[in-house]
């Protein structure tokens, strides 16, 4: 899951960046409000994390303003403040849900998750799919009953395509959805991701669409 | 008497007041009343005297003692008049009593010497008396007229009762009306001792003075100019410790965020050490604010005492305070150059706050200029000047640097936002004033003595 994340404050900023990272996120860190609110224009973001105290522009203009230009992408905001009144306004403006600082690297995860899940309408943390259960919560997949090992990006180009069953994912959507701006990207890594997939899950887990990219295979 | 109320200590002295004028009343009415029942009295009695005179004593007839029974009987129920109040007795020139009134005219002491006025004292209980000699028209006999002296003085004394009567009644009221009146003035008093007594601690709204005597007015006046000015000592401090709650909650969430971020790397030893690194980063920047906000509300409270100024040594100063950050300026390779042209022109002050104000200017250039940049520390007659170079900062923005908590936008260095705050401060209590301003490819600070 590709995160977007809008902070300012250089080692809140960067503890997000890497801590989410750790939880699976693929995350992009701006510190500028205006490099911020371009990113969402030019990458497919599943959350956008952002703080309301910003230099330059407020998180606040930000938010209306994608909001305006009909971006549906659910935003946690992060507030200094825990005047009940920001809120309000950060709720009215869009925003999906909110955190007071100081707050848990943890929360923030568990939030964001909750506003993925939501977005994706599936409200219950695992997802089934034939004889495989994968556990948005604790990142975990079960094969009949027995947990399988996979590596973090295996784990997001899996529940990307979970959560778009009967959808065909070209190889550059699922490479702009698992990989930040900062990450370097082999040409062929997607395709080993689906390759380590297969072998772990069963080869019918994922069906290769000639020329277009891959989706779901039947349950 | 200080300890009693204003209130009663007026009443008290009303009453003092209205006794001593009903008592100097009462004796200035005695004495008058005295003198003139005296005179009244002693006229009748010398009346009464000349007519006891006129008759023939020697030869008492039928027509003449009616007469005798007549004036005795006018003696004896006057009216009014008390019984007895009134004696006489006739002598001959040789003191023999010859005719009495039967009563106490009988115990009357012949005085051969008399004539006129004269006092005895009669009887067995030797009740004074005053009593009237007067010759008999045909010179045979001498008679005496006498009045009780107690008679005199319980007519005076009836005398002075009626006049005091309408006195007492009258000062009475007016004593009411004074205890009314200083009781119903003194109630906006008591109204506002009520008020307060009854306010909310927070509540510093204005008292009412409108409908107040002028005398009071002036107070009340004072007490809400105080409220106004406690009101806005509070509400700087509560913004100040709000401000400062709210500056706190950034370091802390990137305590918190640094902490998980060494707790989950696990095995990433590379991460976990940067996070832990970056957590001590973040702990000094921590405890800088905090310093800060110390040094800020310190000096927030310090008054403008110049009984504890001392004399400045500049050159001191400056050259210690430069020493003291020459190694964080060596980190950076910067250079801090000292110019002084004169002596700056304010003699008196703390040295502390001196060094306070230009370690947070050197802190200051140190911390935002580029890496080997130039630091010029000038001190002149009527100004001191710290310069750094390499760095200018947007015209828009330089007003707003002296805010509390202000941090230019994009500033990638920590810092808490104070540090101009608590120079502003300074200057501000040693009589300077604080200029920003972009110049030669720079910033320069210079306080002026106003």
């Amino acid at each position: 899951m590709r995160i977007l994340l809008i902070e300012d404050d250089q080692l809140i900023g960067d503890g997000l960046n890497i801590g989410l990272e750790k939880l699976g996120f693929s995350v992009d860190w701006f510190q500028n409000g205006l490099d911020g609110r371009e990113a969402l224009l030019q990458a497919p973001y599943d959350a956008v994390i952002l703080d309301l105290g910003l230099p330059g522009i407020d998180g606040l203009s930000i938010l209306k303003e994608w909001r305006m230009q009909g971006k549906k992408e659910p935003v946690l905001i992060l507030t200094a403040r825990g005047d009940v009144d920001q809120k309000i306004i950060g709720l009215e403006s869009g925003a999906d849900d909110y955190l007071a600082k100081p707050f848990a690297l943890a929360e923030v995860a568990a939030r964001i998750k909750a506003l993925i899940r939501r977005n994706n309408n599936t409200l219950t943390p695992t997802i089934e799919h034939g004889n495989i259960i994968f556990n948005q919560h604790n990142r975990t997949v079960k094969l009949n009953g027995q947990e399988v090992i996979l590596s973090p990006k295996e784990l997001m180009v899996l529940e990307l395509l979970l959560n778009n069953k009967n959808k065909v994912l070209s190889k550059e959507t699922i490479e702009n959805k698992i990989y930040s701006w900062d990450e370097e990207v082999s040409s062929n890594a997607v395709e080993v991701h689906i390759h380590h997939l297969r072998k772990k899950l069963g080869k019918n887990i994922i069906k290769t669409i000639n020329k277009i990219g891959y989706m779901l295979g039947e349950a | 008497m200080k300890k009693f109320s204003l209130q009663l200590r007026l009443i008290i002295f009303f009453i003092l007041i209205s006794g001593t004028v009903f008592l100097t009343a009462g004796i200035m009415s005695w004495y008058e009343g005295r003198e003139k029942l005296d005179e009244f009295f002693d006229t009748y009695q010398i009346l009464m005297a000349r007519k006891l005179s006129s008759l023939d004593w020697q030869h008492i007839n039928a027509e003449s003692q009616s007469k005798i029974d007549k004036l005795i009987k006018d003696l004896d129920d006057d009216g009014e008049e008390e019984d007895d109040a009134l004696g006489f007795a006739v002598f001959t020139h040789e003191g023999k009593m010859i005719f009495h009134d039967g009563n106490e005219g009988k115990d009357f002491h012949f005085n051969h010497n008399a004539s006129g006025f004269e006092n005895q004292k009669i009887g067995k209980d030797k009740e004074p008396w005053r009593i009237f000699w007067i010759e008999s028209i045909d010179k045979q006999y001498i008679i005496a007229i006498g009045q009780e002296i107690d008679f005199r003085e319980d007519a005076a004394f009836d005398l002075v009762e009626d006049t005091l009567l309408p006195w007492a009644a009258g000062l009475t009221i007016l004593l009411i009306a004074a205890v009314y009146m200083v009781s119903r003035e003194f109630r906006p008093v008591k109204k506002i001792a009520y008020e307060l007594r009854h306010r909310d601690s927070n509540d510093l709204s204005a008292i009412d003075n409108d409908n107040m005597p002028t005398e009071i007015k002036p107070m009340v006046w004072a007490l809400n100019n105080l409220f106004i000015k406690i009101a806005e000592t509070l509400k700087r401090e509560r913004s100040f410790i709000s401000d400062s709650a709210h500056e706190l909650r950034s370091p802390l969430t990137a305590l918190k965020v640094q902490l998980e971020v060494a707790e989950l790397a696990g095995d990433d030893i590379k991460t976990r050490n940067e996070a832990l690194q970056k957590l001590c980063l973040g702990i000094e920047r921590a405890s800088r604010l905090v310093e800060q906000l110390l040094e800020l509300s310190r000096l927030e409270a310090y008054e403008k005492d110049t009984s504890n100024f001392k004399d400045l040594n500049w050159e001191e100063i400056i050259q210690e305070a430069i020493t003291t950050q020459q190694n964080a300026a060596s980190n950076q390779n910067i250079n801090i150059k000292y110019i002084s042209k004169e002596k700056f022109c304010i003699k008196k002050g703390s040295p502390l706050l001196w060094s306070l104000l230009l370690r947070n200017l050197l802190d200051n250039a140190i911390r935002y200029s580029p890496y080997g940049a130039e630091i010029k520390v000038t001190m002149d007659k009527t100004s001191l000047s710290v310069y750094n170079s390499g760095v200018t900062i947007a015209e828009e923005i330089i007003p707003r640097l002296k805010e509390r908590f202000f941090r230019p936008p994009g500033q990638s260095r920590n810092g808490s936002g104070l540090g101009l705050s608590i120079v502003e401060r300074i200057a501000r209590l040693h009589n300077c004033n604080v200029e920003l301003k972009n110049e030669n490819n720079g910033f320069l600070v210079t306080i002026h003595s106003i």
